[in-house]
């Protein structure tokens, strides 16, 4: 008798997503078992990688996460065609990172006025990433929507502390929302629980556990992700039927072990590989776990994980 | 010097309970008040952190620290923090309404316990009216000189001959008191037998002539906030008087680890003790007043309490039961004499007290379980009993498993802004109109509002998330045309009754932290039963029954409790209210000594899970801390409006 691979059978499915506009709108979700496993179910989108691009010139990098855009990093409208030209980035994720009340603090219309300059410049699908700081994100995101009406942009990070203002502007201006929660599965429902109630459509909205990177609790992220699909999969929990978004590239290169030169420690490896394996990795970690979306730095680490991902779906 | 210099002594002046005490300066003044006995609340033990112990100093100085607990406001009209300040002079301090004891209420109770009958569905059946003591007549032949043998070779030698008792131990103090009684009593005398568990028989007291008619026991329920007695006929099995008081150890601290934070303190086990037993003394001249019988002809004491109660009762000192593993000195304590703790009953006179499980699931629950007969019946029943100290206990006659949780004093309105115990003038039912949130309140005595009791707390939440008021993170929705919600001190409240329609003079409001404490606090109970219920492997819907015992459960709106996702969403015939399940089998316990074993069965087929330990409890607990829960499917009968 040859032998069977035993198969779970799942009852649920993840929601299909489309975002941005276009002919190179993308859409995301759909999968009907768990991550890659292809021989279970289906994953009819392949998980997106977004490429950063940060509203003002980044302090304190890395030396190998600057080195692929010399030239363009004061200007984030030529930081996202450069992205989109040259690194074949399938979506953006524009870091407003300049509206931090405890760094530069730009204003709110400023700040979404670089969006808007963005968001024209481009035909993928645009994320819009604020600080984490509630007063600021409502004021900042807002205008976002407002200004890029119809966009249908990915505004982020939408938390409970500031989720109705933002959430409110999101369903005027028709953007998609990304629920962001500190790690757990049940924060993460009640959020998503709480956004349905004030209005805003399954169809546009996606899910953010909050992450990190290896050596810095990507287990539990992983952990908590993994649940979430459960639950999605096998239990019929619709409220986390949702595609996962996550925020990597950030972690994983402000961390000491990614940004310490060579010399400093030569047995930790080149400095530049070992930034980028941290990056890749870590994002292959969450892959697995369930990600849908990726934010990433580095076009080589994006190289490793599209290969991956190329590998895992190979048939 | 100046050590016995009148100027040195400081009289202070309490008011309105009329009373002078003179201190030391220097003194710190709700110590001071404890020691003239007047009584000023303090949640937290007098730790400064709870802010329920203000006073008023009306005249004369003090030396205060000043916490956030009390306002600038307050701070400059005189009102201080008792347990944060020292004498200085001469004083004269007001104790302001919120800060008193109310003891209307307990009067209240005590109609409703009179008329209060247990539903016979949940009662234990079966056992069989033994009481532990038994009073039994002897009439001896007097001695001669053909058969003289001693007093006590006769007294057996009647027993045996009279009732077939053999191998009976006789109590010295009888011994002692022996020739005289035999004598007095003309050789005709009553001997008191008590009978352990064990089962060993012993004679504990004898008296001359016929003394059977007067045969009286009393069971309490040592609660850690108020103490609940009832004075019983061991002849007719009859309850004749019942009566209730506040624990004399409320001063000391509100809950049960402030008393065990009191108790490691100089002479602090001692005063603990202290207090519990003049309460139970005063119950008891009550009780024997109320029936008409005699302190002397009180036979036997059953007591039910939590395990740190007990302990507190014995003397025996509760350290360990908060330090990890959490171990009490005793489960099955053996009958003590209660006049060796200072109880004011006959020196013969034995202390029975319900055996506990756990550190934290006492001898109250094993009362509950056994007086609802939960453990005779194949029906699958969730008990629980909702307090500061939550205790969940789920099982039939085959198994039982049981949970402690710490529900915080939420439900005793501690940690609220505005919370009371449920006494006159708390604010107990509240219904919130969806169309102009304005709300319609009741209040404990029909009086004007002064606080918020539990019972309230819940229909308050329950009525705020019906009405749109709040969306199921407890957040207020703050663009609604009300001036209800506001921003407060303390972020975002809403006004329940304005100042001048309460007893207090200022706005009575329910903030956004205190809808915080009450989520945590059911979340914890919820969540308690979840993991209980799981760890069988089982769903709420297999619970067949459910049985919610004690003074606050039998206040609370069912309907609203599931709204708030308190209780189970399980049909509303399921549920019965005991009351007081703890004295309940004090009682039972006291009629039969059936009962008194099977309430040790009990006691040693629980299991006991530590949910602090618990990986489950707290992945429960964040899903339960939502309206009502994060999983609504478990809530399908409660709708939530939206938008």
């Amino acid at each position: 008798m040859a032998f069977e691979l035993p198969k779970l059978s799942y009852s649920g499915q993840i929601r299909e997503i489309a975002l941005g506009k276009g002919d190179k709108a993308v859409t995301v979700g759909g999968e009907m078992s768990y991550p890659f496993h292809l021989f279970e179910g289906e994953m009819p989108h392949l998980p997106k990688i977004a490429m950063e691009v940060y509203d003002t010139p980044p302090e304190g990098w890395a030396e190998a996460a600057l080195e692929p855009f010399k030239g363009v990093t004061d200007d984030p409208v030529a930081w996202a065609r450069k992205c989109i030209d040259d690194y074949g980035a399938e979506m953006i994720c524009l870091q407003l990172e300049s509206t931090d009340p405890n760094g530069l603090d730009r204003n709110a219309p400023e700040a979404a006025e670089i969006a808007k300059k963005v968001a024209d410049a481009i035909s993928v699908p645009l994320i819009i990433w604020g600080t984490a700081n509630h007063d600021k994100d409502t004021e900042v995101l807002r205008k976002v929507c407002e200004l890029c009406q119809g966009k249908n942009l990915i505004i982020g990070p939408v938390e409970e502390g500031d989720y109705k203002k933002i959430a409110a502007a999101a369903i005027g201006y028709r953007h998609t929302v990304a629920a962001s929660t500190p790690i757990d599965i049940n924060l993460a429902k009640q959020l998503n629980i709480l956004l349905g109630n004030l209005g805003i459509a399954d169809e546009r909205l996606l899910i953010d556990p909050t992450v990190s990177g290896i050596g810095y609790g990507i287990e539990y992220c992983y952990s908590v992700m993994e649940r979430i699909r459960v639950a999605a999969l096998t239990q019929q929990d619709e409220k986390l039927q949702l595609p996962i978004i996550c925020n990597i590239a950030k972690e994983t290169w402000k961390t000491k072990e990614v940004k310490m030169p060579t010399e400093e420690d030569p047995k930790l490896g080149d400095a530049k590989k070992r930034g980028i394996l941290m990056e890749a990795m870590s994002a292959m970690v969450l892959l697995l776990a369930g990600a849908d979306i990726l934010v990433m730095r580095h076009p080589e680490a994006i190289g490793l994980v599209r290969e991956m991902i190329a590998e895992l779906v190979a048939s | 010097m100046a050590k016995n210099s009148p100027n040195t002594k400081i009289r202070v002046h309490f008011e309105p309970d009329n009373t002078d005490i003179i201190a030391e300066p220097g003194a710190n003044l709700r110590e001071t008040a404890l020691a003239a006995g007047v009584h000023i609340n303090a949640s937290c033990g007098g730790a400064g952190t709870c802010g329920t112990c203000k006073v008023m100093i009306k005249k004369g100085e003090v030396e205060s620290i000043k916490t956030a607990r009390v306002s600038d406001e307050e701070y400059a009209s005189g009102i201080r923090q008792a347990c944060q300040s020292r004498v200085i002079t001469d004083l004269i301090v007001q104790i302001p309404v919120a800060s008193r004891l109310e003891k209307a209420i307990l009067a209240q109770e005590k109609e409703a316990m009179v008329a209060g009958v247990q539903p016979s569905a949940a009662l234990a059946k079966g056992w069989s009216f033994n009481p532990a003591v038994s009073k039994l007549l002897l009439q001896l032949k007097p001695p001669t000189l053909t058969d003289n043998t001693s007093d006590l070779s006769r007294l057996l030698r009647g027993l045996k001959q009279q009732y077939g008792l053999a191998s009976i131990s006789v109590d010295f103090t009888v011994i002692k008191k022996l020739a005289r009684v035999l004598r007095d009593g003309d050789w005709k005398v009553t001997v008191t037998t008590l009978r352990d568990t064990e089962p060993r028989l012993s004679v504990t007291n004898v008296e001359p002539g016929d003394t059977r008619a007067r045969h009286y026991s009393l069971a309490f329920d040592i609660g850690t906030t108020a103490v609940r007695g009832q004075l019983l006929d061991l002849n007719r099995g009859k309850v004749l008087a019942q009566s209730l008081d506040y624990n004399g150890q409320i001063s000391y601290g509100e809950d049960v680890i402030s008393r065990i934070a009191y108790s490691q303190k100089a002479g602090g086990l001692k005063k603990l003790g202290r207090a519990v037993i003049a309460t139970i003394n005063g119950l008891l001249q009550e009780l024997t007043k109320q029936a008409g019988t005699e302190v002397k002809d009180i036979c036997h004491l059953v007591i039910a309490g939590n395990t740190v109660m007990v302990q507190l009762l014995l003397g025996l000192d509760p350290k360990y039961i908060r330090l990890s593993p959490y171990v009490p000195t005793v489960n099955i304590a053996p009958p003590v004499r209660a006049s060796s703790l200072g109880i004011g009953v006959e020196e013969h006179v034995h202390l029975y007290t319900l055996p506990s499980v756990a550190s934290y699931v006492g001898g109250d629950i094993v009362a509950g379980i056994l007086g609802t007969g939960i453990y005779q019946r194949k029906t699958v029943t969730l008990y629980i009993d909702i307090g500061t100290n939550g205790e969940i206990v789920i099982g039939n006659s085959d198994f039982m498993v049981t949970a402690s949780c710490s529900a915080g004093p939420a439900f005793e309105g501690g940690g609220i802004k505005q919370g009371m115990l449920a006494t006159s003038g708390a604010i107990e039912g509240c219904s919130i109109s969806p169309s102009n949130f304005e709300p319609t309140l009741t209040t404990i005595g029909g009086t004007k509002p002064k606080g918020i009791c539990g019972s309230g707390l819940i229909n308050i939440v329950a009525g705020l998330l019906r009405a749109g008021a709040i969306s199921q993170n407890g957040k207020f929705h703050t663009d609604l045309a009300t001036g209800r919600i506001r921003r407060g001190e303390d972020g975002y409240e809403y006004v329940l009754a304005w100042a001048p329609e309460t007893q207090i003079g200022r706005d009575i409001v329910f903030t956004e932290i205190d809808i915080d404490n009450l989520i945590r606090a059911k979340a914890a109970m919820y969540a308690g039963c979840q993991t209980l219920i799981k760890s069988l492997g089982a769903k709420c819907s297999n619970i067949e029954q459910v049985i919610i015992a004690g003074t606050f459960g039998s206040n609370i709106d069912i309907e609203n409790a599931i709204t708030i996702g308190l209780l189970p969403d399980l049909p509303w015939d399921k549920f019965i209210f005991i009351g007081n399940g703890s004295l309940l089998g004090a009682r039972l316990t006291s009629f039969s000594t059936d009962l008194a074993s099977d309430g040790q069965r009990v006691a040693r087929m629980m299991t006991n899970f530590e949910l602090s330990e618990n990986t489950d409890f707290m992945n429960n607990y964040v899903a339960a801390l939502f309206l009502p829960h994060t999983n609504t499917d478990e809530f399908s009968s409660v709708k939530i409006k939206v938008g």
